[in-house]
């Protein structure tokens, strides 16, 4: 159980003029879960695509069962058993689940074409085996980010028979979603498979892994068991004693922004998949963040962009009111006059544009503001360029890289930044911390409190329990579109759970 | 936001991976490859001029003329074209809207009686509307900009045909009824010692605005963001639907100004002319680095594109190279403009 089946030594990468990894030395045992951690732009991503064949190093060494390989390509990876779950899931949008998962790997019958019938067979076989329950005829441009994570995950496990690579698997999923994983890695573990797991979730890596090692700026700087305390493991990410992850609470509330009492929205047409929000009742007051809590499915996206007026066509029914006026919402330009902005959680769908510059990505939403009289002025643009850059910590720290190009916790800080640029009064958040790492999440929590301090108000929908226990005053649990309960922040995580998967009693 | 949270998770020690502007040479000439594409005939035009009375004939100034003239129409038809393809759209009317506009200015000046400046305004109205028509029916009905402006290519030239009953309407100078303003004619004249033909300063004057317009306005950016990622562009509250309708608005008034400066180059409308202007209005784009997926591209590739078209199709027509190998030729060089960006961008967009 305990020889290596993978080694990498002295692996080397430099994109222009950035040095993605310096040298790493990596290896990976028979059954083991090896944890794989560091800040936004460490270069864990960089590593795992040089070792599925993705890229290639400038130099270093791969042995796969102790004989040196070169992939030229990730099919060369995959034929030696090595599969990749990628951070930016690679799936086809337009194809439906069974296409996906036998893309390049079609079944056929002779001289009759595709075998369509016996893939979806098969399909069917691996979604379960994979512990997850979509029907496999779905398109995976129907799906939510959290479900194409599973369908990925699906994938992947099929050709996993020596190393799965997992890039950040759960940070689309919620805490049952990522309970369900945790079983399948350790079925995997138990077949002998090694895994690599990329995560930020700290929490997480006692529960999965039994080895773990941090990197910094491209180079290894902590190899620890999986069962060091966690402020250990922080302060080797983030290099330095990190005390506090959440600041503290709200102190006064300002005037109410968003009031929802028995709110719902009626899509025009039904759109499988799309749970509308039925019955919601909910207030958010200047200075406070409010959690929503839910499985996935539980109509939390579809809540938060049907406010934004970014859902399909449709009506509220019930009472919405901003800012105490009864409010329509109907589209994305009443809701931005209304003072709100949404971060989605959809990053490269539809949060950034990855071929433009950081720089023309975050000033996008103000587009109006910096350009008096139809014309850019290149000042206002540098100096919001420069600002965000410098809040939200954006590495490498220039306006003139594209999107395309930075890690992707640094896409996520680039969304952010954009949205809040504007100085919005309310802003909606989906999965405002997907990818991003431990330090910058503190920054991004300090900055929220920051703002909410000068009257912001936030309602912020997420999967990481302990982010909406640490981070919200008030937590809103809901299922199936509606509203459930309701709880303080600092709730226990359990209670919480309960409440959004419907196990234990409804009332709190 | 207080300086004890600037610091959090960020290591004050630890070196920032130095980044420097380093781009590879690629990148490079595919940023500049219309321009270096230009040059490149120049250099070619002038190595294999044919020599009369001891002058090279390329470098003549009456040649030079005719190079700038002949692009002037397809230049500014391309300069809207610009717009359009930065927002991942084409437009396949406008070589049927300038046959059109030619029949509109040729009788509105003779036939209507209208004076110069009426007559343009009304053109320009005409191609803007015509446009914007196209514009809303491709954004309200989800269809295919390629769709819905093949229909308007078949309808702007049907139009043509008819309004003109199939014949060239001439248009003959003059006072009087029945006769356009004499100064109408000055378009198909040169200006400068002989030299700078009055259509060529038309173009020029548009392609400084165009490129004002793409480079440094908010409605620039809209462009680049529509094109760049549609959904983004909408979430982050740019006007989308607009901004897709106003890029046909552009190639309409550039394809009606086209058709306003052909009826007075040749005083004569003409239902047929402009056949295949479109095509060649895209090949200057694509040559001039604009991606025909969308969110990037320039207006100074276009203009470097058309002139360097221009120059190509002379070159060969002075060395008597027949005209189906010049079609050969500008097929290639697009070919290898756009191969040279997809290499580009294959290597840029990678694994992300
Ligand atoms: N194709 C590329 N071109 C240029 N720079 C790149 C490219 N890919 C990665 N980089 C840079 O290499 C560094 C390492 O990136 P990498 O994606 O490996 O980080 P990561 O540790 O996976 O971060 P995250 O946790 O945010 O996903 C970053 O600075 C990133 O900007
Ligand atoms: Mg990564």
């Amino acid at each position: 159980m305990t020889e290596p089946i993978l080694e990498m030594r002295g692996i080397e990468k430099r994109f222009g003029g950035v040095h993605a990894l310096r040298g790493v030395d990596f290896d990976l045992r028979e059954g083991e879960v090896h944890a794989l951690l560091g800040e936004n732009g460490a270069g864990k991503s960089t590593l795992m695509n040089v070792l599925a064949g993705v890229i290639p190093p400038e130099r270093g060494e791969i042995r796969v069962k102790g004989k040196v390989v070169q992939f030229a390509s990730p099919r060369e990876a995959q034929a030696s058993g090595i599969a990749t779950i990628y951070q930016e899931l690679d799936l086809v949008p337009g194809l439906d689940i069974t296409a996906n998962l036998f893309l390049g790997h079609e079944l056929m019958r002779p001289f009759a074409g595709l075998d369509n019938r016996r893939m979806e067979r098969e399909a069917r076989a691996r979604m379960a085996a994979a512990g997850v329950d979509i029907d496999v005829r779905r398109k995976i441009g129907d799906l939510s980010i959290g479900q194409r994570q599973l369908v990925a995950i699906a994938k992947a496990l099929s050709y996993a028979t020596r190393v799965l690579i997992m890039d950040e698997p759960t940070a689309a999923l919620s805490a049952a979603e990522a309970e369900r994983l945790f079983g399948v890695v350790r079925a995997m573990c138990a077949r002998g498979v090694g895994i690599v797991y990329i995560s930020h979730r700290l929490e997480e890596v006692p529960r999965v892994a039994d080895r773990v090692t941090v990197m910094r700026d491209g180079r290894i700087v902590g190899d620890e068991p999986a069962s060091a305390p966690q402020a250990r493991l922080v302060n080797l990410l983030v290099g330095r004693p990190f005390d506090q992850l959440f600041p503290p609470r709200a102190a006064a509330l300002g005037p109410e922004l968003l009031r929802l009492e028995r709110a719902g929205f009626t899509p025009a047409a039904e759109r499988a998949g799309w749970q509308a929000p039925r019955d919601v009742s909910l207030t958010v007051h200047g200075g406070e963040i409010v959690g929503l809590a839910g499985v996935m499915g539980a109509g939390r996206t579809e809540l938060l962009s049907a406010l934004y007026g970014a859902g399909p066509p449709g009506r509220w029914h019930g009472s919405v009111s901003v800012a105490g006026r009864p409010a329509r919402l109907q589209s994305i330009g009443a809701a931005r006059r209304a003072g709100l902005a949404f971060v989605t959680d959809d990053r490269r769908g539809s949060g950034v544009i990855l071929r433009h510059s950081v720089g023309r990505n975050v000033v996008m939403s103000i587009l109006r503001r910096i350009s008096p009289a139809g014309f850019m002025s290149p000042a206002a643009e540098d100096e919001a360029t420069r600002r965000s850059i410098r809040n939200f910590d954006i590495r490498p720290p220039r306006g003139d890289v594209l999107v395309g190009n930075l890690s992707g916790g640094n896409q996520q800080k680039v969304v952010f930044a954009k949205e809040l640029l504007r100085e919005p009064k309310l802003l909606l958040l989906d999965e405002p911390t997907r990818g991003v790492d431990v330090g910058a999440k503190g920054e991004i929590y300090q900055r929220l409190r920051a703002l909410t301090g000068q009257g912001l108000g936030v309602l912020v929908a997420s999967s990481e329990l302990p982010e909406l226990v640490g981070l919200c005053d008030r937590i809103v649990a809901m299922r199936q579109g509606c509203s459930v309960a309701e709880f303080p922040g600092g709730i226990d995580e359990k209670v919480l759970l309960e409440s959004a998967t419907g196990i234990a009693g409804e009332a709190a | 936001m207080t300086d004890a949270s600037k610091e959090v998770g960020r290591d004050a020690t630890a070196p920032m991976p130095a980044v420097t502007a380093r781009r590879n040479p690629l990148t490079l000439i595919v940023r500049f490859q219309s321009v270096i594409g230009l040059i490149l005939v120049l250099i070619g035009g002038v190595v294999f001029s044919p020599v009369r009375h001891g002058q090279l004939l390329f470098l003549a100034p009456d040649n030079i003329a005719n190079i700038i003239r002949a692009i002037s129409e397809t230049g500014i038809i391309a300069l809207g074209m610009t717009f359009v393809i930065i927002t991942a759209g084409i437009d396949l009317s406008v070589g049927a809207m300038l046959g059109l506009n030619s029949v509109l200015t040729a009788m509105l000046m003779t036939t209507a009686n209208l004076g110069l400046v009426p007559t343009l305004l009304l053109v320009l109205a005409a191609g803007t509307a015509f446009g914007t028509l196209q514009g809303l029916i491709s954004t309200r009905f989800r269809l295919e900009p390629f769709i819905v402006t093949l229909a308007g290519l078949q309808v702007a030239r049907g139009l043509a045909l008819v309004l003109s009953g199939n014949v060239y309407i001439n248009i003959s100078y003059g006072e009087g009824p029945g006769l356009a303003p004499p100064v109408f004619a000055l378009l198909g004249e040169r200006l400068f010692h002989n030299v700078v033909p009055v259509a060529t300063l038309v173009f020029l004057a548009l392609a400084v605005a165009a490129t004002i317009v793409l480079n440094t306005s908010r409605f620039g950016r809209y462009v680049y963001a529509v094109g760049g990622n549609e959904r983004a562009a909408r979430l982050s509250g740019i006007p989308v639907t607009q901004v897709k309708v106003a890029v046909y608005a552009i190639t309409g008034f550039a394809a009606a100004s086209a058709g306003f400066v052909h009826a007075g180059q040749f005083s004569f409308g003409s239902a047929n002319d402009g056949a295949g202007y479109e095509l060649t209005a895209i090949a200057a784009v694509v040559i001039g680095g604009t991606s025909l997926f969308g969110g990037a591209g320039s207006m100074i590739g276009t203009i470097a594109g058309s002139i360097m078209l221009g120059a190509l199709a002379n070159i060969l027509q002075l060395n008597n190279v027949n005209a189906s190998l010049q079609l050969l030729a500008t097929g290639a060089i697009i070919v290898l403009a756009a191969a040279l960006q997809t290499m580009v961008g294959r290597r840029e967009g990678s694994m992300r």
